[in-house]
């Protein structure tokens, strides 16, 4: 039985963040608290971060969480 | 390249090393070339990777998914591999007339575990890590 796909997040991280006077891929990542890494994968949608991850990442751009991650179906 | 990835790729190379060490030496030293796998112990030295770094992450939640995944593949398919090996040494020792399995196959099979575990589980890191293309 074919297993269903897993939903995944587009989000607009990359353009808050460009948008944020010299934020970097580092700077973003210091105050969420992952590697730059992980802030890379998940500006290109290779990678879906936790609740608390998403939830971090819009309290540091002051949005609503589901302005910055949307579900991509 | 980021500091799990780093261990993965000390997991991979350790164990293929000390495979192949084991490979080399076995035409001399026989069963005594099982000797070879200690060199598995310099895979403690990946610890060195994950020391911490002042305040920044050196380890977050997509190593934890990651590492998840890799260390069930790893497991899982060595318990197959050990599992169908063993019955394969009960079924030609039946065939064979023989009441016992030799435990030096018992021995050799304990390492190559060890071995084939890491290194499938370093394996299954790095494809992972390339998946999500990480800088």
């Amino acid at each position: 039985m074919p297993r269903k796909k897993e939903p995944t997040l587009r989000n607009c991280v990359r353009e808050l963040r460009t948008a944020t006077d010299g934020m970097t891929q580092q700077d973003l990542a210091d105050r969420v608290g992952v590697t730059r890494q992980t802030i890379v994968a998940l500006e290109r949608g290779e990678y879906t971060p936790s609740l608390a991850l998403a939830l971090r990442i819009a309290r540091v751009f002051d949005r609503a969480t589901d302005a910055v991650f949307e579900l991509d179906e | 390249m980021n500091a799990m990835e780093k261990v993965a790729w000390t997991e991979l190379l350790v164990s293929l090393t000390a495979v192949v060490a084991v490979a080399l030496l076995f035409p001399w030293l026989g069963d005594a070339a099982i000797g070879a796998f200690g060199l598995l112990g310099l895979m403690g030295f990946a610890i060195l990777f994950i020391r911490r770094r002042g305040s920044r992450v050196v380890v977050d939640e997509r190593d934890y998914q990651i590492q998840l995944k890799a260390t069930a593949v790893g497991i899982y398919t060595s318990w197959m591999a050990m599992i169908l090996t063993l019955i394969g040494a009960v079924v030609c020792s039946g065939y064979a007339d023989a009441e016992t399995v030799p435990t030096r196959l018992l021995n050799w099979l304990l390492w190559l575990q060890f071995a084939f575990c890491f290194g499938l589980r370093g394996l299954v890191s790095i494809a992972l890590y390339r998946r999500q293309h990480a800088a």
